[in-house]
């Protein structure tokens, strides 16, 4: 039972299709070949360490770059053509940029004030939109006054307010706290479902994607290594960098004998993939939460605990064995020193193809 | 402790605020002063503001000034304003090198900037006036936009103007709508200093103005010899305006804040009059533009006349009534001494008419920058002073028509300088009894005048021994006596009874001893300078007709009488000469000098290495000052 597979239905129409998108500032090229389709009422995440090119997917979606190489269509039209300013798109700032020399009211209905909106209108929708983000009665306050989480809300506001097909937000949330954020997040991803229209989200917070998006884009130096639902891309990473990158594993090269049958090391393990070839190379991701540790007795694998963290719900133990330390997350207390066994049911182990560096 | 702190805290901040207004107080009170003086307050009056009211120069001075402000402010303002947006995109090291050179108009003197822009003009054969006065400004102006905008574009977020766009501004809304507003405490920085660089300019408007085109500062420095309170009046108005400006500046924007938050839908508003604020400002610079090309070419069509005149030397109303009774246009445009005139001529400047003294006349002659008068034209010829015409600078009789003249001699307290002390003639500037009690008139020529005279020697000495001697005279003279060397300001000093004596001109002499009756005049026996300023024409002149009757009509007696009563000098007409002296100036021993000394002499030019070994010795005179 694939979940994604039910969603996939939900979100049919493609909205934004990428092909072949290069990007090159001077010399350096910052996106090297990207395909992507966006689906409209997707919640589509784009997740990568620091300077992998997200913005600047962002900003060319948005208008504010132009692609060296590739296509861009937006409902099958060339977005390219179509200058920034003409584009059903809008965009949460990174930093917000919110208008410091107006207020909050105006901030919101700058999109609309410039459309010769009737100021009417103008007024319904702004207190509406304000309402949405929880802001009613904020109308008149100086937006450099307001905390980070309300700023927040107002970009929000100043973007959906124009009714865009796509909303582009950029590490919307980076510069809150971690309760405000994790608030933030379930806010968003219900004016999301409230207002029903596509949103591509930046972030390189892994957790962050993974609880609000419908789809993760994993993307590093300018390539997308995997495209998926946040179980797939959690659970069946396709090569070393999505697995290091989502969430913590322990990442063990080893060789595949037969369909559902994998031996690494010096043990064999039943396990839940096929279609590899007969003794291929691969690597093995065995997430910490995945190991149980047994008796000794009872362990397919066997070590010593040579270190021990608490991380608040669980414990954090390094297990030592003659071939390699596993990481192990579990809620149980076991002594430093004390020799144990470890077990790995078929469904933990996820098998992936070793990634030619 | 805490209290004697705040005490003195108090203390400064006022002594502060003394300092920096207490001038301009001074400078308000005066204007409403009942007479001439600048230190000597003799009732309340609105004198000097009527005089400035109805002072064509002067009021004409304050519109170049007034309407070159405006428009390089609002034209700098913008090419500034653009030019630092543009430049924060650009290349690191195109940047820099920008910012650098942006640097050099206002680190550079502005006498440099000013020659540089004179020449340029000059090369390119635009004629001088209010339109290189105006881009000068402009080009002075704009690096001061610059650096002002600049620092407020690197620290601005560059994405509020994608925000701008991304919500569906064009790049032109996003400009002004968001940009500029985000600019605005460094656009309005800049364009105050603009404003103010502008206004206050005098360097670079002297050099690239022409065509009599001057502006405040340029009228005030002509004025120097004379300065009178109209000058104060003028001061006051501006203060006002200013200050009325600075409230409006700081007041409103409070008011309309307190109403753009209080509605909150204040924004409309103010994204429709930004359009309609830039069609204003577009309107104001070509209102005023129109105006200064009109006023420069005003007289369109006529003829014209341009007399060059030393500042404070003529009453203007006399122009105007020249100007009307001949159908012409006059141009004037005022020195500040027959050197800077010269120069002006060598720069090649032309003019028609100039009022030289008498040994720059001489140089004048002999350089071939004169043509002689048309004497058939010069029908009042009778109403000047007999022996006026013979004189040495123009022996021939053939350049020249006397306007003003007089001596130079000694005002004196009758009250402290003691009646028989007058006998030792300039002699009495070496008398220790009057230590400290004498002024001396910072002018190199009068100074070794009164020097060589007391030694019985030729003013016009060519001897380098003599003037080793005169210069030991004035060494000794400044180390026992202690003379304070002045300029104009000697007449406000003497009429406030400051010293016993000074070194004055007679014309100067008989106002100062107007104003305070103690006060009384002697021409030395030993002799003395017998100045003459004259009209000439000069060869560049090709309205010779209207020139010559230019010059008569300065010898009209009713015309001569009117100016007599502003300028104060003796007149060149007789009749003039004589109604004052009896009338007026009655028993004013400075008016009227008794010139019928034979020792009297009148300057002649000095070969340039004279000059020059004069000037060093001068200088050595004034730089050794106890
Ligand atoms: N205007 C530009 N000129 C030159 N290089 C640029 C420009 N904009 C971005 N880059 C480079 O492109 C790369 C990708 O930048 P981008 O801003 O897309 O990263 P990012 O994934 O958003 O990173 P972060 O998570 O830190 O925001 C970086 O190496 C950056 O230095
Ligand atoms: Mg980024």
């Amino acid at each position: 039972m694939n979940p994604y597979y039910i969603k996939e239905k939900k979100v049919s129409n493609t909205i934004i299709e990428i092909k072949g998108l290069t990007k090159n500032f001077d010399d350096q090229q910052v996106l090297r070949g990207i395909d992507l389709n966006i689906h409209e009422n997707e919640f589509l995440t784009l997740l990568g360490p620091s300077g992998c090119g997200k913005t600047t997917i962002l900003r060319i979606i948005a208008g504010f770059e132009e692609p060296s190489q590739g296509e861009v269509l937006f409902s099958g039209e060339d977005l390219t053509k179509i200058p920034s300013y003409k584009r059903e798109v809008n965009t949460v700032f990174q930093k917000y940029s919110l208008f410091p020399f107006l207020n909050v009211y105006d901030n919101v209905a700058f999109g609309l004030n410039l459309k010769k909106v009737d100021k009417e209108i103008i007024h319904e929708k702004v207190t509406k939109m304000l309402g949405l983000v929880g802001l009613q009665g904020f109308e008149k306050r100086d937006v450099t006054l307001l905390s980070g989480g309300q700023q927040q809300r107002v970009a929000i506001a100043r973007a959906l307010v124009n009714e865009p097909k796509v909303l582009l937000l950029d590490e919307p949330l980076g510069a809150l706290d971690a309760k405000l954020r994790k608030e933030m997040q379930t806010e968003l991803k219900k004016i999301q479902q409230e207002v029903g229209i596509t949103f591509i989200f930046v972030t390189h917070d892994q957790e962050e994607a993974l609880s609000m998006s419908d789809t993760v884009v994993v993307l590093n130096d300018g390539v997308i290594q995997q495209i998926g639902t946040p179980i797939d891309i959690y659970n069946e990473p396709e090569n070393r960098f999505v697995a290091n990158f989502i969430g913590e594993s322990n990442i063990i090269e080893g060789t595949m004998l037969d369909d559902c049958l994998v031996k690494f090391d010096d043990v064999e393990f039943v396990c839940v993939d096929k279609g590899f070839k007969k003794n291929e190379e691969i690597e093995v991701v065995l997430r910490p939460e995945d190991i149980k540790i047994v008796d000794l007795k009872d362990g397919q694998l066997r070590g010593k605990v040579v270190s021990e963290v608490f991380k608040g719900v669980h414990y954090e133990y390094i297990v030592q064995t003659d071939k390699r330390d596993y990481k192990v997350h579990t809620t149980e207390f076991y002594n430093l020193g004390i020799e144990v066994g470890m077990r790995l049911d078929p469904d933990d182990i996820h098998v992936m193809y070793t990634m030619e560096y | 402790m805490n209290k004697k702190n705040g005490i003195g805290a108090k203390l400064y901040i006022t002594l502060c605020f003394m300092f920096f207004y207490l001038p301009i107080l001074v400078t308000m009170f005066f204007s409403f002063n009942s007479s001439k003086s600048l230190t000597h307050f003799t009732g309340f009056s609105f004198r000097w503001y009527e005089k400035l009211i109805h002072d064509n120069s002067i009021m004409s001075a304050v519109y170049v000034s007034i309407s070159i402000a405006i428009i390089s402010t609002i034209i700098s303002t913008v090419l500034g304003t653009i030019t630092a947006i543009g430049l924060s995109r650009s290349r690191k090291l195109l940047k820099e090198w920008i910012l650098n050179v942006n640097n050099f108009p206002i680190m550079n003197p502005d006498i440099v900037t000013a020659i540089g822009l004179m020449i340029f003009f000059s090369s390119l054969k635009i004629e001088k006036g209010y339109i290189p006065m105006l881009l000068s400004h402009i080009a002075f102006c704009t690096p001061y936009v610059i650096t002002s905008v600049y620092p407020k574009v690197r620290r601005m977020d560059h994405n509020l103007a994608n925000a701008a766009m991304d919500l569906g501004a064009t790049p032109f809304q996003a400009l002004t709508k968001v940009v500029i507003p985000m600019l605005k405490p460094g656009i309005f920085a800049g364009m105050l200093l603009a404003f103010t660089m502008s206004l206050d300019d005098f360097v670079v408007s002297y050099f690239v103005t022409g065509n009599g085109v001057e502006n405040i500062s340029i009228v005030v420095y002509n004025m120097s010899k004379r300065i009178n309170p109209t000058i104060n009046a003028l001061s006051t108005i501006l203060i006002v305006v200013v200050t009325v400006i600075l409230v409006c500046v700081n007041v409103i924007p409070a008011i309309m804040r307190k109403n753009h938050k209080s509605t909150g839908m204040a924004y409309q508003t103010k994204a429709g009059t930004f359009g309609r604020r830039v069609v204003l400002a577009s309107g104001i610079v070509l209102v005023l533009f129109i105006a200064g090309f009109s006023f420069n070419m005003s007289g369109a069509g006529k003829k014209v006349l341009k007399v060059y005149n030393a500042g404070e030397y003529i009453d203007k109303t006399l122009l105007d009534d020249f100007e009307k009774k001949y159908n012409c246009k006059v141009i004037y445009e005022t020195f500040d001494s027959n050197e800077s005139m010269y120069t002006k001529l060598q720069s090649g400047e032309k003019y028609d008419v100039l009022v030289p003294s008498d040994y720059m006349i001489e140089r004048l002659i002999k350089e071939k920058y004169l043509q002689p008068i048309d004497w058939s034209l010069i029908t009042n010829r009778d109403n000047v002073i007999e022996h006026l015409w013979t004189n040495e600078y123009d022996p021939k009789g053939k350049y020249t028509v006397p306007y003003f003249w007089g001596g130079v001699g000694i005002v004196y307290d009758r009250n402290v300088v003691d009646e028989k002390d007058l006998e030792e003639g300039w002699d009495i500037l070496l008398n220790e009894k009057y230590k400290g009690n004498v002024y001396m008139y910072d002018s190199e020529r009068d100074s070794f005048m009164i020097a060589l005279k007391s030694l019985g020697y030729s003013m016009n000495t060519k001897s380098k021994k003599e003037y080793k001697e005169a210069y030991e005279w004035l060494i000794r003279q400044r180390d026992t006596m202690d003379p304070v060397y002045v300029g104009d300001d000697v007449m406000d000093n003497m009429i406030s009874g400051n010293k016993a004596m000074a070194v004055v001109y007679s014309g100067d002499g008989a106002y100062v001893i107007n104003e305070n009756e103690n006060l009384d005049f002697f021409l030395p026996d030993q002799g003395t300078n017998e100045w003459c300023d004259c009209m000439v024409i000069t060869k560049d002149c090709k309205e010779t007709t209207l020139a010559n009757q230019f010059i008569n009509f300065m010898l009209e007696e009713d015309v001569s009488e009117i100016n007599e009563e502003y300028v104060g000098y003796d007149s060149a007409v007789k009749s003039t000469y004589e109604k004052f002296r009896d009338d007026y100036y009655l028993g004013n021993n400075a008016c009227a000098p008794k010139l019928d000394n034979p020792l009297n002499e009148t300057f002649r030019y000095q070969e340039t290495e004279l000059k020059q070994y004069c000037a060093s010795l001068w200088t050595k005179v004034k730089s050794h000052q106890k």
